[in-house]
């Protein structure tokens, strides 16, 4: 019985560690799922369920008080600052009900929100930060903003509050508040023009349904209850709607992509193996040694369905023991993962959910593969035969081999091979899972390292360090505003920090200029967003030019020497790009992870002829007549909503160009956005200076020597910080930063999954060689009575142990091999960064530990044995 | 010449009431190739006395010498190779080892003491025990009393001082233990094997050159 015992303790525990599995993974994304809507509902500035908008405050307290409304509150909009230190940063004026507060995570942390009356206000710590105001009660600080700030006459406006209360600025947060009291907020508002385009003075209603279900079909309801909206679902009276895409956008409503549904439905396959390898082992070897047990019952007369629900009931018992301890780990181990993978996500936020379906998904799915699991030992007691059963020896029974070859005669490794054999189901059920550990680790380990940080900043840095303006970073350069462009002085300042080894200027276009594009290239690149009916009347209405040309785009770089040296030459010669005189210029595009071109990134080759025109002047042209219109009248066009006009060069400089070449430019020196209808092209710095008249420097890109590159860091965060705010840099290192985070969580990931799975699969072993060496005490006696000394006995078993492991060693060689090279593809085709390597370094670093593991675990059992002595162990199992 | 002699034979299992006496005093001999029969009812001692005589338990007191050595003065590894070099053992459930075939198992006591069969010898006892046609098959296509006679063999193969065989014929129909029985008889004369052999059995036992009678620990005749 102490057999019977320790097997219960590992059914147990392999159960436990399975939940472990469920519940880790369940965790992990159940918390990635709630985060992603809680920094949704972040950006989307509130968690409310939905919103009306435009409506007034009558309008407000009349809709309050629908039942379907759990709660709601209003917001009056005021303004927007704009000018610095605010032109990085979103924030904006408002009055907010005090209940709104805490659902636009602007509930204070100290102090409270201004008292109506007053000219108090509260904000949050970047404003306070940005204004050089302490965060302190009763501060008194001066803000200018901007009141209709989006129609054509913003007007700016400086008040002095005191602050009545503040809250930590959220960086996941894309809009900062400063929320002033009603009063104060209705006294601006009466300082707007009141247009129909200013959204100052704009109330919103927030409102909380009882559940993000039907969150459009609840509004509408409101809305008719009250007699506003229409049977189809219109709004009228002006009030819109919006539902908090917070709650629509949520992962699992189908944003779950293709790959990561694979990859969880894999995982949890994989869990449910990996259970099912051990809880079956287990229950197969007790329902063999138990079977003159089953077999006594079936002779007393139970039926084989009882015996099947005995096998449940007892495989329940095992459950209700290790599905809690399991729930429990899992948990833990979930939530010291979350914020792991969180990080690399880029989530500003990790929270962690405790949802209650994760434990019961969790426990439903470990006891799906423990029935799954006693499912067939559980068929083999219902069909024993009484009389079978009591000559039922494990593996004995086969009797598919009678006879063995050779009479060499056996030595004890041989002996120790052919015991393996005994139980084939068994030995193979236990190698398998440790080699899956193996494998798993192998594979973790090869991927990791794998990654190649190099292949990984090769496509998109290319220098140590980049400068440029705040709005070139957020994709926003060549706006025509030229203050976008990185002053001299800025480049002199970094230049005199020291170290730097070289460095180059990518020059940025101001103004649109044109370029004559193939239709067939102008339509493959509108078709992107345009719909076929959308993209016939755009290309009906395009200009054209010579030879059918369309007039579209071009988004021209203007490249110096240095980074000519930086960027991939993908076909041809980019030297005639130094030289003005033989006005070449260089096709731009991209490459696949094989390094093979997208040919529709562009419509120009190597030889082809480009005609751009730098456009001097622009009108406004009737798309029906071609006739030139006044200003005024388009914008009485635009007011009605008519789309029958469309801007025309009126006055331009037209110049044919050469392609010289066709280059990739690495993705940290480009403009980071990429307009439709254009065709990407880059020429030399001089050049471009000359024909377009401009010499916007869009970016700074240098590299510094290996010692300095701190120092450049350090510099250049201080210098962005608080001596040049308007700018901003990028590093190298923070890529290297990137990079390494994300091989550090898949290392933990796959190592902690390795490590439980190799946990499952050391018990699995440690039940196979107990259980094997308990249901032979007989065997063992005899052999010692015939004389088989102590050191043979134990050479033997270990033997025995060592073959299972070097077996799942060997076995894991292989697949990790061939696993390797059919993953490996896959791997790279979805990490373009990673390069594969076979290594066998992991199963060479397992090796001793499971040589250890095969000599130790026979040793400590038999120890346990030998405690009896040869008389009793030869009548023990005469019994 | 006593190949095997125990002096004053003690096992006592317990103490106080629960005290059991297994063993109580035995002095026996056994001449070399003899063939004896110890007889005894259920619970008289006799498998205690042949576990003592075969060194695989350890008397409360008294001494068992077999081929001149006294079995308490050697260490448990030693016993061990004692007992393969000198005792052959035959059990009533035969005990062969499943994953060993025919003549792996008559061989593999000489192959644990790491020497060499010898082939004449092998081939006189197969022929012998009529194991020709079997010795590849694997022990659990064998009946029983073809089991029984690898067991034979496999004890007669390292050339024993003395075999020790206990109810041989216990798990064997009437017919078969007929035959065993004659095996044993032959062997023991053809190759002047001494054998030592307990049994419940009187009629088995009618078989043996002398029998021994055992009553609650104690030999009580001399054959």
């Amino acid at each position: 019985m102490r057999a019977a015992r320790a097997r219960n303790i590992i059914a147990v525990l392999a159960i436990a560690l399975t939940t472990v599995l469920f519940t880790s993974l369940f965790t992990i994304a159940a918390s990635i799922n709630h985060s992603y809507q809680q920094e949704n509902f972040r950006r989307a500035g509130g968690d409310a369920h939905g919103t009306l908008k435009n409506v007034s405050w009558e309008q407000i307290e009349e809709l309050r008080d629908d039942p379907l409304i759990v709660e709601s509150w209003a917001r009056m909009f005021v303004g927007m600052p704009s000018d610095p230190p605010f032109n990085k940063s979103h924030v904006e004026v408002s009055y907010l009900e005090p209940q709104g507060a805490p659902h636009h995570f602007c509930a204070p942390v100290e102090g409270a929100l201004p008292q109506e009356g007053t000219s108090q206000a509260a904000t949050d710590t970047r404003v306070l930060a940005l204004l050089g105001v302490e965060p302190e009660i009763g501060a008194e600080f001066t803000i200018s903003f901007y009141i209709d700030m989006n129609t054509v006459a913003p007007q700016l406006v400086t008040r002095t509050y005191t602050l009545s209360g503040w809250w930590e600025y959220d960086s996941a947060m894309l809009a900062s508040h400063l929320l002033v009291p009603r009063s104060e907020a209705e006294e601006l508002a009466s300082l707007s023009s009141g247009g129909a385009d200013t959204l100052t003075g704009q109330r919103t209603m927030h409102m909380m349904f009882r559940s993000a279900l039907n969150i459009e079909e609840n509004i509408q309801a409101v809305l008719r209850n009250h007699g506003y909206g229409g049977a189809d679902g219109g709004s009228v009276q002006d009030i819109s709607v919006g539902v908090n895409w917070g709650y629509t956008g949520s992962r699992f409503d189908g944003g779950l992509s293709l790959e990561e549904m694979s990859a969880i439905a894999a995982l949890l396959a994989l869990i449910v193996f990996t259970g099912y390898l051990i809880i079956y082992n287990v229950f197969q070897i007790s329902v063999t040694n138990d079977i003159r047990f089953y077999g006594l019952l079936k002779t007393i007369g139970t039926t084989g369905r009882q015996l099947k629900r005995i096998i449940r009931r007892q495989a329940l018992l095992l459950s209700l023991a290790g599905i809690p301890l399991g729930l429990l780990l899992g948990f833990v181990i979930g939530n010291k993962l979350t914020p792991v993978i969180m990080a690399q996500l880029s989530y500003t936020h990790a929270f962690v959910s405790f949802d209650p379906l994760i434990f019961i998904g969790a426990a439903a799915f470990s006891l799906l593969t423990v029935f799954l699991s006693c499912a067939r030992p559980g068929r083999m007691a219902a069909r024993v035969s009484p009389v079978e059963a009591l000559r039922y020896t494990e593996g004995g029974n086969a009797g598919k081999r009678s006879v063995k070859k050779g009479t060499g005669g056996a030595s004890l490794p041989r002996m120790a091979w052919a015991n393996l054999g005994r139980s084939r189901g068994k030995t193979a059920v236990t190698v398998t899972s440790l080699t899956l550990a193996v494998v798993l680790a192998c594979l973790t380990y090869t991927f990791a390292t794998g990654f190649d940080m190099d292949k990984y900043l090769e496509g998109s840095v290319a220098t140590d360090f980049v400068l440029g303006h705040a709005d070139y970073f957020q994709s926003g350069f060549g706006n025509g505003d030229p203050s976008q462009a990185v002053p001299e002085e800025i480049i002199a300042q970094a230049a005199a920090q020291g170290g730097i080894t070289g460095g180059g200027r990518v020059y940025g276009q101001e103004r649109s200029i044109q370029a004559l594009l193939p239709e067939e290239y102008f339509r493959q690149d509108y078709s992107k967003l345009y719909s076929e009916e959308m993209l016939d009347s755009l290309v009906a209405s395009q200009e054209r030019a010579d030879g059918g040309t369309v007039v579209g785009l071009a988004q021209l770089y203007g490249l110096e020497d240095f980074i000519l040296g930086e960027i991939n030459v993908l076909e041809g010669d980019i030297t005639p790009l130094s030289d003005p005189s033989q006005n070449a210029i260089a096709a731009v595009y991209s490459t696949d992870e094989h390094g093979a071109i997208r040919e529709s990134d562009n419509c120009f080759n190597v030889g082809d002829t480009v005609t751009l025109r730098y456009v001097e002047e622009w009108v406004n042209v009737d798309t029906d007549t071609g006739e030139e219109i006044s200003p005024e009248e388009a914008d009485a066009r635009w007011a009605r909503g008519e789309t029958n006009y469309a801007p025309r060069a009126k006055v331009y400089e037209e110049k044919e160009y050469t392609v010289c070449a066709r280059i990739k430019i690495p993705s940290a020196l480009t403009y980071r956005y990429s307009t439709l209808g254009a065709s990407q092209l880059a020429m030399g710095a001089e050049l471009f200076r000359q024909d377009t008249g401009t010499s916007s420097v869009m970016i700074y890109a240098f590299n510094t020597a290996e010692g300095s590159n701190a120092a450049m860091e350090d510099f250049l965060a201080q210098y962005t910080e608080s001596v040049q705010p308007e700018y901003d840099y990028e590093s190298k290192a923070t890529y290297a930063a990137e990079f390494h985070g994300f091989q550090t969580m898949f290392l933990i990931l796959g190592n902690t999954l390795s490590f439980i799975i190799g946990l499952v699969g050391v018990l699995n072993f440690i039940n196979a060689i107990l259980t094997g060496i308990l249901a032979r005490k007989r065997e063992l006696a005899t052999l010692q009575s015939i004389g088989m000394t102590g050191t043979q006995l134990k050479t033997m078993l270990v033997c025995e142990g060592l073959y299972y492991t070097l077996l799942a060693l060997g076995l894991a060689l292989v697949l990790t091999l061939a696993g390797g090279a059919l993953v490996g593809d896959t791997v790279t085709g979805i990490f373009w960064f990673f390069t594969y390597r076979f290594t066998a370094a992991p199963i060479l670093l397992l090796a001793p530990v499971f040589a250890l593991l095969g000599a130790a675990v026979p040793l400590a059992v038999y120890r346990s044995v030998a405690r009896f002595t040869i008389v009793e162990r030869l009548r023990e199992a005469e019994r | 010449m006593a190949i095997l002699e125990t002096c004053d034979l003690r096992k006592i299992y317990g103490s106080g009431d629960t005290e059991v006496r297994a063993l109580d005093g035995v002095d026996l001999s056994v001449e070399q190739g003899e063939f004896a029969a110890v007889v005894g009812t259920s619970g008289s001692g006799k498998s205690t006395l042949l576990h003592m005589l075969g060194g695989l338990d350890r008397p409360t007191s008294g001494t068992v010498t077999v081929d001149g050595r006294e079995l308490s003065t050697l260490k448990d590894e030693a016993l061990t190779i004692f007992r393969r070099r000198k005792i052959g053992f035959v059990f009533q459930n035969y005990n062969l080892v499943p994953v060993l075939n025919v003549y792996e198992n008559i061989v593999l006591p000489i192959q644990l003491d790491g020497g060499q069969p010898d082939q004449a010898y092998m081939d006189q006892i197969v022929e012998t025990l009529g194991l020709g046609s079997k010795l590849q098959n694997l022990p659990n296509n064998l009946s029983g009393g073809q089991q029984q006679r690898v067991a034979i063999a496999r004890a007669l193969a390292a050339k024993p001082a003395i075999i020790l065989a206990d109810e041989p014929t216990g798990n064997l129909d009437s017919k078969t233990s007929q035959d065993v029985m004659s095996l044993l008889k032959v062997t023991s004369q053809r190759f002047s094997q001494t054998i030592v052999m307990i049994t419940h059995s009187e009629e088995i036992a009618q078989m043996a050159d002398r029998i021994i009678r055992i009553e609650d620990g104690r030999i009580v005749t001399w054959g």
